[in-house]
């Protein structure tokens, strides 16, 4: 096959958070972009942007205050991603996204200075920053206990009404499960068709008949992340008007429905704000060429064009996104084989005890960045001057335990892109 | 002369043949409408239909337009190519008008004009311009059937045979007139008839004029001086100048004549001519025999097929007139494939050479099955090849024969259901998925027949898949089934877990696989990058190959007639 050539400021790889939000933060600075990557990832999106939930991760500390335990938490790990970052740099990065969701329909709700305590489809309790706004209630119910009916469905594997309400017993009493068929549904269930059936105000007004001679005294109704694909907003106003109370979803398992609204939001307002996609696509190979700059053989299969980039941000993701690849002795940056943060051998991967609370070494594996996001050698000298890395590729953080997975996607993104731009803005244009 | 007689014995061969090839028109059975009525209702109607359509002032302009425009002015062919046209053009013109002023010249130019003399001009000169335009569109299209990718895909060896038997009529026929032109025989010959002398001394100036003019090689070479020659040219101008022109206006005859001129000894001492004669006049009485049971047949038909194709569709037919006109159709196929150029399925062919899937040599599986001459595994494959079409209607409008193919198909296809070959998806209705699995087992391919891309086979294709089930969200097909597993028996995720086991045959009778629409959006969401539509289709591909060879091994086999058992009667709801 013939291959085109492109030729763009900046490449972006990747598609999950990170990506997402340095397209987005490209775009807002004019940068000519170009995309590459597999959105499907986005699925894995749970609905809560996490900033810091748990800090020291050993002792298991929620945290209440995002903004101070960030502080804390750059000073106890200087080291961290987040280290790298003004307190306001990361604000400001949040406050941009956010109010990108708001924008295209899908607003998400803050307490500011505080997380909020969600409830999971597991029944456990997780501290996060920002909520979808059909989820805005859940938090709040919980906190006062109200006396709430939480529904399930029949055919829906993962979610169980049951199970949550037994597991947060001691948490809140008067939580009432339920179990109901699904409108005009029979068998297993899959949350994404249900979202859309939800769509239409028919199904909408079936479930809201189904549900009512449930509703004794319940002040709350609680469901899977069903509700909607397109029209959250509208779904969740009929639910609530039908059934008299406020209404809220609890995640569910991945990949969500969450997370493909926002994969779809992205994918229709990025190309509208000039980023030029290349989705469904990888990057296949990669070289450096005259000047500098980066030529990347993409294609899903085989190579289908050149891309000639003056500069790369890499937000490839870790072993799930295949930005990082555990053969059997060691951990491989995938794409341009950059040196990997890394316990010294296989054996010090892990610790002993799987559930071992300060988690593993190998979570905080990862490439490692100088002050501007740009990958360093082991030396911790700069490798290229116009390569950049992003999100959960970074080393020295554990997101999961620490439950800063968004927050640091969103603003390592963003730092990663300030010094792209100035990059870009001190070499003559090509 | 005897070879009268093989001129009769080819002209009754032809006419039988047209007789019999028409009279299938009315018997054939090519779609349901057949079934309903019999042959001589079906002649009637044509004879109506046709009645009719002559009768009706604005039908019968339809007709002559399409005569003047279509037919004569091969107006299709002209949009399509005008390379092919100016072929076409002149291998149909060249040959027609051969026919006309040279084959049956007693019959046409010599009527009309009683000087005429095939050896004077204009007839001469017309007469190898005609030649050497035939063989120039011989030539073309010859080139054209090589040159074309699909097109040499698609051509037989029929078709070759044929342009060559035009080309051996015309060559053989020129080289008959070049040493005809040396022969002194012939000379000779010519001479005791016409000039009524064997008198040496009498027509050794006649012999100078003709060396000289006329290019006759005479062993020896007579003495030509100037009195020879005006004495020659006297006896020319009594006895032979009413019937002969100089040859030098044989454009195609004359360089040949020049050519052989050193061999003319040996010509005459074989008596080559007569032979060339023989052959000339043979091979002319082949092409003529054969007419009816080739394409040639389409001089007939093609105009025909063009002037009721300008009456419209077959749909605006009587029901009980369509049969007859798909089996024009059918005779009216010259092969050029350029329906299978612009065929849309065409790149299937690429990944299942399955050669029923090109609609110009689905045509010739149509009528081997309205004939009845189908095996279980030819009619596999036309059921397969036919069921990939999606009616998108180009053929119909590329034909330049005026043939209402996406009519064909839609007979044929209900023909394929009837004889018991449904579209695959209609066999995997009969079983469910784990009845398929047993089947299937027994069946596998045998490893020659494996594409060469084969993703299903290869652990590395699956080894990404982590059970997220993404596929099965987005898919649209589970998205309108009200119950999955009823309906689909399985989801895409749960196709693809079956693949990572290599469990391979109880996936393939899975409904999912067979209701796959195709839009990969599976494929394109997995986050994984696992190429799960791909998957399904080649898993389609697989079974379909497993069925026809089981069909083919039932066939071979007539005591086990269960290699495909029956449905049950407790199967699959829907089914």
């Amino acid at each position: 096959m013939k291959e085109k050539e492109i030729a763009c400021d900046l490449v972006i790889i990747g598609t999950g958070m990170a990506g997402m939000a340095a397209a987005l933060f490209a775009a807002r600075r004019g940068l000519d972009a170009v995309q590459v990557g597999i959105t499907g990832e986005l699925g894995f999106a749970s609905g809560p942007l996490d900033l810091l939930g748990v800090h020291p991760v050993a002792e298991g500390r929620m945290v209440g205050d995002p903004w101070q335990g960030i502080a804390r938490l750059c000073r106890d790990e200087p080291l961290h991603p987040y280290a790298k970052l003004e307190i306001a740099t990361i604000r400001r990065a949040m406050e941009d996204f956010l109010a990108f969701l708001q924008t295209g329909g899908y607003p998400h709700v803050t307490l500011g200075a505080r997380n909020q305590m969600l409830v999971t489809a597991a029944g456990t309790r997780k501290p996060t920053y920002a909520v979808p706004h059909t989820m805005q209630h859940g938090p709040t119910a919980l906190a006062h206990q109200a006396p709430c009916l939480l529904v399930g469905f029949e055919g829906l594997k993962g979610f169980s009404a049951r199970q949550i309400a037994l597991s947060l017993e001691r948490h809140w009493p008067d939580l009432r499960p339920v179990r109901l068929p699904f409108p005009d549904a029979q068998g297993e269930l899959y949350t994404e068709h249900m979202a859309r059936s939800l769509d239409a105000a028919e199904t909408r007004q079936k479930l809201v008949d189904a549900i009512r001679p449930h509703l004794g005294d319940a002040q709350y109704v609680g469901l899977p992340a069903v509700l909607g694909f397109y029209r959250t907003e509208r779904v969740l106003a009929d639910l609530q008007q039908g059934l008299g109370v406020p209404v809220f979803e609890i995640p569910t398992m991945l990949p969500a429905v969450t997370g493909v609204r926002l994969r779809e939001l992205f994918e229709q307002r990025l190309p509208a704000m000039g980023i030029r996609p290349l989705w469904q696509q990888r990057v296949l190979g990669v070289q450096r060429v005259n000047g500098g700059r980066w030529s990347l053989a993409v294609g899903y299969t085989e190579a289908e064009r050149l891309v000639v980039a003056r500069s790369v941000l890499l937000c490839s993701g870790r072993f799930f996104g295949k930005g990082l690849h555990a053969r059997r002795h060691a951990i491989q940056e995938t794409i341009f084989d950059l040196p990997v943060v890394q316990p010294v051998d296989r054996e010090a991967w892990h610790h002993k005890d799987l559930l071992d609370p300060q988690g593993h070494p190998i979570n905080r594996a990862g490439v490692a960045v100088d002050e501007n996001f740009r990958p360093v050698d082991h030396q911790g000298n700069t490798l290229f001057p116009n390569l950049f890395a992003a999100g959960s590729l970074l080393a020295y953080q554990d997101w999961m335990r620490q439950k800063c997975g968004s927050g640091l996607a969103v603003a390592t993104a963003c730092g990663a892109v300030n010094s792209c731009a100035d990059f870009l803005k001190q070499v003559a244009p090509a | 002369m005897r070879l009268t007689y093989f001129a009769y014995l080819a002209a009754s061969i032809c006419l039988a043949g047209v007789l019999y090839r028409l009279g299938r028109w009315f018997v054939l059975p090519l779609g349901p409408e057949s079934l309903e009525t019999t042959p001589l209702r079906r002649g009637i109607n044509a004879g109506r239909a046709v009645f009719a359509a002559v009768i009706h002032p604005r039908r019968l302009a339809l007709m002559l337009r399409a005569l003047l425009l279509e037919v004569a002015g091969q107006r299709q062919i002209l949009r399509q190519s005008p390379l092919r046209w100016v072929m076409h053009m002149a291998l149909s013109f060249g040959i027609l008008l051969l026919l006309l002023v040279h084959t049956f010249d007693d019959y046409t130019v010599a009527r009309l004009f009683s000087d005429y003399a095939a050896t004077l001009n204009p007839y001469m000169l017309l007469r190898n311009l005609l030649g050497l335009l035939a063989l120039a569109g011989v030539i073309v299209a010859l080139a054209r059937r090589w040159r074309d990718p699909v097109i040499r895909g698609t051509t037989r060896r029929a078709d070759r045979l044929l342009l060559w038997l035009l080309a051996a009529i015309v060559v053989s026929g020129a080289v008959l007139e070049a040493a005809q032109i040396v022969s002194p025989n012939f000379f000779d010959q010519m001479v005791v008839d016409y000039m009524g002398s064997d008198d040496p001394e009498e027509i050794a100036p006649l012999k100078a004029y003709w060396a000289k003019y006329f290019d006759v090689a005479f062993t020896p070479p007579p003495a030509a001086d100037a009195a020879a020659l005006e004495e020659g040219a006297q006896l020319h101008a009594d006895y032979c100048a009413s019937c002969h022109a100089r040859p030098t206006s044989a454009v195609m005859a004359y360089p040949l004549a020049r050519a052989f001129k050193p061999l003319a000894a040996t010509m005459a001492r074989i008596d080559l001519e007569t032979w060339l004669w023989y052959a000339h006049y043979l091979i002319s009485c082949l092409a003529l025999a054969l007419l009816p049971f080739t394409k040639l047949f389409h001089l007939l038909t093609t105009p025909l097929s063009l002037m009721v194709r300008a009456q419209g569709p077959a749909a605006a037919d009587a029901a009980v007139n369509r049969p007859a006109r798909r089996a024009m159709g059918l005779d009216a196929c010259t092969h050029c494939g350029e329906c299978s150029r612009h065929c849309s399925v065409a790149p299937i062919f690429q990944v299942i050479p399955n050669r029923e899937i090109l609609p110009s040599e689905k045509l010739s599986g149509v009528a081997r099955l309205a004939a009845g001459r189908t095996s279980p595994r030819t009619a596999m494959a036309l059921a397969e090849g036919s069921f990939i079409c999606t009616a998108c209607g180009r053929c119909t409008l590329w034909c330049p024969s005026g043939i209402d193919l996406q009519d064909l198909w839609a007979a044929s296809k209900k023909d394929l259901r009837r004889s018991g070959y449904p579209d695959p998806h209609g066999w995997i209705r009969r079983h469910s998925a784990s009845q398929w699995a047993e089947i299937l087992a027994g069946h596998a391919a045998p490893a020659a027949a494996k594409p060469a891309v084969c993703l299903t086979d290869n652990p590395n294709t699956f080894w990404a898949c982590v059970q997220c089930s993404t596929c099965t969200n987005v898919c649209p097909v589970v998205a309108v089934s009200a119950d999955p597993q009823r309906d689909l028996e399985m989801t895409p995720q749960q196709v693809m877990n079956l693949m990572r086991l290599q469990l391979k045959e109880a996936a393939m009778g899975a409904r999912m696989v067979w209701d796959c629409v195709t839009c990969y959006k599976c494929q394109e969401h997995c986050p994984q990058g696992v190429r799960v539509a791909d998957v399904l289709y080649e898993l389609r591909n697989e079974a379909c190959r497993r069925l026809s060879f089981a069909q083919e091994r039932r066939a071979s086999n007539p005591n086990r007639t269960t290699i495909i058992p029956p449905a049950s009667s407790e199967g699959k709801p829907g089914a």
